[in-house]
């Protein structure tokens, strides 16, 4: 999962990205307004953490920019002005929840992973695709009750494909959800993931989760409950 | 106002007329009687004229020669008479009236009196006739009209004096009564502009006003502008403020080692957050206004109801908004956003599936109602938001998360209960706020 933190100061910045880099997510940064708004409208994300008081264009002004482009992916806000009437004002720009400063790592990630959640359409921490259960809090799968060990790019493969569940995702789309811009990319390493995932969870080819569409990518077939 | 000028100037103008109304009387009184009392001297002098001795030596006037015939004629209210040294009248016109003490002046003195019974004027001449046979004897002459004429014509006067005065005191105040309705217009229309602002259904004074009352419009407009705009500057200045400290202390809180001295420090970062919460928050609710506009409470509930099913859409949250369209609260309007804002927060947060908002009024008191469904309030819920409060300790109720309501409730006067929720089986939550 790609997430984008726009926030002026430094320090609570590179705390931010070292909590969701810690929770598995691939995460690019802003530290002003106008480089946030370039990032928020052209970088692929899954969520954005974005604060309201920015120097440049403001929080607000970006999250309605990002909503006008049409990229619907959840907008956590991160506001030291805790009155309501900025975060109604927030929430009707196109943010989907607020977190007041100063606030709890715990928070923070709870915070993103219920709007991950729900973006995905998962309605709680718990997922159930066929034979598998995956619990998105604890990041641990589970098949026919006997526990799958995954590494951590191997279940970020995962939870993105189960997100996407019967739509197609090809190579280039899966890199960009999976590396910030700063990374080296190599599609190859996705086919490496795939092929890894395919005999970690489904070792006796019972299942098949995992189809591979010719020339443009991979499809989880399972029906998710 | 008015009212005060119109009484000073009725007062004022009685005064001035009952007064002026009194000098001319006496003065047209007493000019009667100096006129009387002429007209009575010629009479007597006339009579010394036709007066001469007698046989027995007394006095005698022959009444032929008197020239004013009234005295020749019986009840005509005009008579005279004579009396010698020891008050005996020695002659008398036609019919005297009985005098029972006839005033006896000096010799060569005039006395004029008003008398009740009869109702007369009276002139007596004290005198003493010299003649030839070397006797002088003392005399007095009265002569007495009746003062039935004076008092008719005085009447007259009287009546027409006051007749006309009070015409004139009628006039005078109807003419007052125009001038300061027409002098008093610009300030009550100012007033009543005032009020329009007041009650926000004008934005700021915009008549035209005569020269005098120009100034105080334009003071009155900046007045309300520097109050509008000294509440949002305050409001800014504090935003920053919790800006530049909430961040670093979000940085604090964020550091993470496992020993003790940890612990320690995020307990003063959590004191000093609510420390600072806590004056934002007091600093903030901006309380009673005068100039405030009454805010529509409906659509700022829908507002919220809106962001709020966006927050809380992992639950399924339904909110029955319940509040009428008319219903206006004079309070600021981020006062009522914070204060709607986290009533329905927590029942969002604490509730299952349903909030319910409405408002209660009467002339008095409007009353916010924000129930849910949840578990209710805990037993001592009552005692939490009693319990006083000290900027280094906790708020009460902080723990119910009603901390900033209950600022806001403060500010405004109003009451804040706790109750369980007849209809949705939860906590059901009432502010009550006075209108004016």
């Amino acid at each position: 999962m790609r997430a984008l933190v726009i926030e002026d100061d430094v320090d609570l910045r590179e705390q931010v990205i070292r909590f969701l880099s810690e929770d598995g997510f691939a995460v690019d940064s802003a530290a002003d307004g106008d480089q946030g708004a370039y990032m928020a409208e052209e970088y692929p994300a899954d969520v954005a953490v974005v604060d309201l008081g920015l120097p440049g264009t403001p929080g607000i002004d970006i999250i309605r920019r990002v909503r006008k482009a049409g990229r619907r992916y959840p907008i956590l806000i991160l506001t030291a002005r805790d009155g309501w009437e900025s975060k109604v004002e927030g929430l009707e720009a196109g943010a989907d929840d607020y977190l007041v400063k100063p606030f709890h790592r715990e928070e923070l990630l709870a915070r993103v992973r219920a709007l991950l959640r729900r973006a995905g359409g998962w309605t709680s921490a718990l997922l159930t695709s066929g034979p598998y259960v995956i619990d998105s809090g604890a990041k641990t799968v589970v098949c026919d009750g006997k526990p799958v060990e995954l590494t951590s790019y191997e279940y970020r493969v995962l939870e993105y494909l189960l997100n996407q569940a019967g739509k197609v995702v090809s190579k280039l789309e899966l890199t960009e959800h999976l590396y910030t811009e700063d990374e080296e990319r190599d599609s190859n390493v996705i086919e490496v993931f795939i092929r890894r995932l395919r005999s970690k969870l489904d070792a006796e080819n019972h299942y098949n989760p995992i189809t591979t569409i010719r020339g443009a990518g991979y499809r989880w077939d399972l029906p998710r409950d | 106002m008015r009212a005060r000028m119109l009484l000073s100037a009725a007062l004022v103008l009685t005064a001035f007329g009952t007064l002026s109304g009194l000098a001319l009387e006496r003065a047209f009184q007493s000019g009667l009687q100096q006129a009387q009392q002429d007209k009575m001297q010629t009479l007597i002098y006339s009579l010394l004229g036709a007066a001469s001795p007698g046989t027995d030596g007394e006095l005698l006037i022959s009444i032929d020669a008197v020239p004013d015939p009234r005295l020749r004629q019986p009840l005509s209210g005009l008579e005279a008479a004579l009396f010698n040294e020891d008050g005996v009248i020695v002659w008398s016109s036609t019919d005297f009236l009985s005098l029972t003490q006839p005033s006896s002046p000096a010799v060569g003195d005039w006395q004029f009196e008003r008398l009740n019974e009869p109702n007369a004027f009276s002139l007596a001449f004290g005198m003493r006739w010299i003649d030839a046979s070397d006797d002088p004897r003392r005399y007095t002459v009265v002569v007495l009209e009746d003062a039935v004429a004076y008092d008719r014509q005085v009447g007259v006067f009287r009546r027409k004096l006051w007749g006309w005065l009070g015409t004139l005191l009628v006039g005078l105040t109807a003419i007052l009564l125009l001038l300061t309705g027409w002098g008093l217009a610009p300030l009550r229309r100012l007033g009543r502009e005032l009020q329009a602002v007041e009650s926000g259904r004008q934005q700021q004074i915009a008549g035209r006003y005569p020269d005098e009352l120009q100034p105080l419009a334009r003071d009155l407009n900046t007045m309300i502008v520097s109050e509008r705009n000294q509440l949002t500057r305050y409001r800014n200045a504090l935003g920053d403020l919790a800006h530049s400290l909430k961040t670093p202390l979000a940085v604090l809180r964020g550091i993470e080692t496992q020993s003790e001295q940890n612990r320690q420090i995020q307990e003063q970062v959590d004191r000093m957050r609510h420390i600072v919460d806590h004056q934002l928050r007091r600093a903030a609710a901006a309380g009673r206004r005068s100039l405030t506009e009454p805010v529509p409470v409906r659509p700022l509930a829908e507002k919220l109801t809106a962001a709020l099913t966006k927050v809380y859409a992992g639950k399924a949250v339904v909110f029955d908004n319940l509040v009428g369209n008319a219903v206006r609260i004079r309070a600021d309007q981020a006062d009522l956003y914070e204060l709607l804002g986290n009533l329905l927060d927590n029942a969002a947060k604490y509730g299952r599936h349903r909030v319910r908002v409405d408002v209660a009024e009467d002339a008095s008191h409007c009353a916010i109602v924000v129930e849910d469904d949840g578990d209710g309030f805990p037993e001592n819920a009552e005692s939490l938001l009693q319990r006083g409060a000290r900027a280094d300790t906790r708020q009460p109720g902080q723990g119910l998360g009603l901390a900033s309501v209950v600022e806001v409730v403060q500010a405004y006067g109003g009451r804040l209960l706790l109750e369980r929720s007849a209809l949705l089986g939860g906590a059901r939550v009432i502010v009550t706020l006075p209108r004016h």
